[in-house]
């Protein structure tokens, strides 16, 4: 995006090349968001997020040690640990994982790519957990190694993609409120508008809109859209409901020094 | 009957990351103020995320929200800081004087300078079936499950893929609750790329150019139609949860009752108080930070809190100028670099262009900032 440190595999070949020699990041963050914390996890500095907050993380395989505190600190779970050591067509896996089940080594997982679907039925070699007082679960899985960089996460059970059901025809839309404290009709507010009224006051008045126990907070805008239309005007410069006391609701008991 | 009254030199209205990192820096700088909060916990939002954040350091990165939040309210109180939670301000009236409801009754409070951090709410908007049970903002869902631990439901549709979609979306499935999906309207995903990233590897569709068109049942919600917009064709998603990511506006009412300038700025989601760097409003001794100056991440909400109370202790004369004006530059500077990549960009342009305005403008200069304005108050 415009930046002379993007770099598409962020460094994906040395870390391939690294991990023949044991565990090593990977690192899949491709956006330039405000966000550093691997850069401060890492005990040896293999991590920059220079020169700015919102610069890619550059990554050292030289001297990254594997210890998958970045893997377990990443807000967007983008860091994984990649280890070739075995070299006999296999590669150890490491991801984070935040979801229920408390796994335990040994069990048979599904090994997900980036769109959810199984790479391959792997066994949990490893559980670990870092990063305080609420861990991140570090799960390492043993895979093929053709896929080990396209793994992005383990699951318990595959859940089919619901493309939802196709409907014939499209059901025509029936009226619906548009304020509902009030219940007032969009199709009300519709004839109003069309009879002249062109402000929020007197479409309150005419219709009770916002006159509720929100006060407009849920109805305001679609309100002001609604006149906006009508007018042909800008939604933003038709106005708001004028803010009166109490902004929430109260006893009327309780303003007059009752306290129960 | 005459209401109770209390006066104080500093009322911050918003216990958030915002109104929190307003308190600590102006009780750092000898001004410890009173928070009002009408949660029951300090911390507004972040009490509810239980990811891990993103910013720096100063923001507590890689830290999940409640352990954020858990850490300023305790930085707060060892300050001097006075909490009072449970606490609704009803009203901030033109004179500078707070309308509050709490255990001790409604009173009537006289701030010295008022910060207000109240934080921005989550839009909605009507369409067939939108009253049914089941239908509920990514917020409130989002409060059930991660506040109370309660489902929503068996299974949801997320509308909306920005980063409180698809956030949201992830951590029903951590309660166990199945997400049919998360449509969007755009041709693109608005969140982060991360957060698209951690919910497709559970295997939940985000689909792109799809739009919600009504939520179905008699008594809840039992399925809910989408249009796929590419094909004009219509799918039905049997869910019982609906749950609605459609953006946030800043919580401006406290704000346009003061009389404090309301501008509109889309990028920032709506109408919000008029501001200048420092946070100061066009109302003398009232500050805005946080959502409710824009809404933004809570690593901003912080860095604009820590600038609202450094300038509510530096107007009250208790901050030495020099030291004022070395705090502010470093926090500015570090603004600056969190609205710094593509995502912040659009909020960084707007912000400029209201901090543009000096003081009162007139309408014509506003519209040459390219600032829609208007008074809060007629």
């Amino acid at each position: 995006m415009g930046s002379e440190v993007t770099d598409e595999t962020n460094g994906w070949q040395e870390a391939w090349e690294a991990a023949e020699n044991g565990a090593v990041a990977v690192m899949d963050c491709h956006e330039e968001i405000p966000c550093n914390p691997c850069q401060e996890a890492c005990p040896n500095g293999a991590i920059r997020v220079e020169p700015h907050v919102c610069a890619l993380p550059r990554l050292d395989p030289g001297a990254c040690n594997g210890c998958g505190r970045c893997v377990a600190l990443c807000p967007g779970m983008a860091v994984f640990l990649l280890d070739r050591r075995e070299r006999n067509g296999f590669a150890r896996v490491t991801v984070p994982y935040e979801m229920g089940g408390k796994p335990v080594e040994g069990d048979v997982v599904q090994v997900v790519d980036g769109e959810g679907k199984a790479l391959t039925e792997g066994k949990i070699l490893k559980v670990r957990a870092w990063g305080g007082e609420a861990p991140t679960l570090l799960l390492t899985v043993r895979v093929p190694e053709e896929v080990a960089l396209k793994v992005r996460g383990v699951r318990y059970r595959l859940i089919e993609l619901d493309e939802g059901l196709e409907v014939e025809n499209a059901p025509p839309l029936l009226d619906y409120p548009i304020c509902r404290c009030e219940d007032v009709s969009l199709q009300n507010v519709r004839e109003t508008l069309r009879s002249g009224v062109r402000s929020l006051l007197t479409l309150r008045r005419a219709t009770r809109v916002g006159l509720g126990y929100c006060q407009g907070l849920f109805c305001q805008s679609s309100l002001r859209e609604e006149l906006a239309a009508a007018a042909g005007r800008e939604a933003w410069k038709m106005g708001s409901f004028r803010v009166r006391p109490p902004v929430r609701p109260v006893k009327l008991g309780r303003l007059g020094g009752e306290n129960a | 009957m005459k209401l109770r009254r209390e006066s104080h030199p500093l009322v911050v209205v918003g216990a958030g990351p915002a109104g929190l990192c307003a308190a600590l820096e102006a009780a750092e700088a000898g001004l410890p103020p009173l928070v009002l909060d009408e949660g029951s916990r300090g911390g507004g939002q972040l009490v509810k995320q239980i990811h891990r954040f993103f910013g720096s350091r100063e923001h507590g990165a890689g830290k999940r929200g409640f352990q954020i939040a858990e850490e300023l309210v305790s930085g707060c109180l060892g300050k001097g800081v006075e909490i009072r939670l449970g606490h609704k301000v009803l009203g901030f009236f033109p004179d500078g004087r707070l309308l509050v409801d709490g255990d001790e009754g409604v009173f009537v409070l006289q701030p010295g300078a008022t910060i207000l951090a109240t934080g921005a709410v989550e839009k909605s908007f009507p369409f067939p079936g939108w009253t049914l049970p089941g239908v509920m903002g990514a917020g409130a869902a989002q409060t059930l499950v991660n506040q109370h631990r309660v489902m929503p439901g068996k299974r949801a549709l997320m509308v909306g893929a920005g980063n409180v979609g698809l956030i949201v979306a992830y951590q029903l499935l951590q309660a166990g609750v199945e997400v049919a999906g998360v449509i969007e309207v755009n041709r693109a995903v608005g969140g982060y790329a991360v957060h698209a990233g951690r919910l497709r590897r559970e295997g939940v569709p985000i689909l792109l150019r799809h739009r919600l068109r009504a939520a179905e049942g008699k008594k809840e919600v039992e399925s809910v139609l989408v249009e796929d917009m590419e094909r004009g064709t219509w799918k039905r998603f049997s869910v019982d949860t609906l749950c609605l990511a459609v953006g946030m506006a800043p919580q401006a009412e406290l704000a346009a009752m003061r009389g404090c300038r309301l501008v509109y700025l889309s990028e920032l989601g709506g109408f919000l108080p008029w501001h200048d760097r420092a946070m100061r409003t066009d109302r003398p001794g009232v500050y805005v930070a946080g959502d409710l100056a824009g809404v933004e991440e809570a690593s901003v909400a912080m860095d604009e809190g820590r600038l609202a109370g450094l300038a509510a202790a530096l107007d009250a004369g208790v901050l030495d100028p020099g030291e004022a004006a070395e705090r502010m530059e470093e926090v500015m500077d570090r603004l600056e670099l969190l609205r710094g990549g593509p995502f912040g960009e659009p909020r960084r342009k707007a912000k400029e262009r209201l901090c543009s305005m000096t003081g009162l403008v007139t309408g014509g200069a506003g519209r040459k900032a390219g600032i829609r304005g208007r008074t809060g108050r007629r």
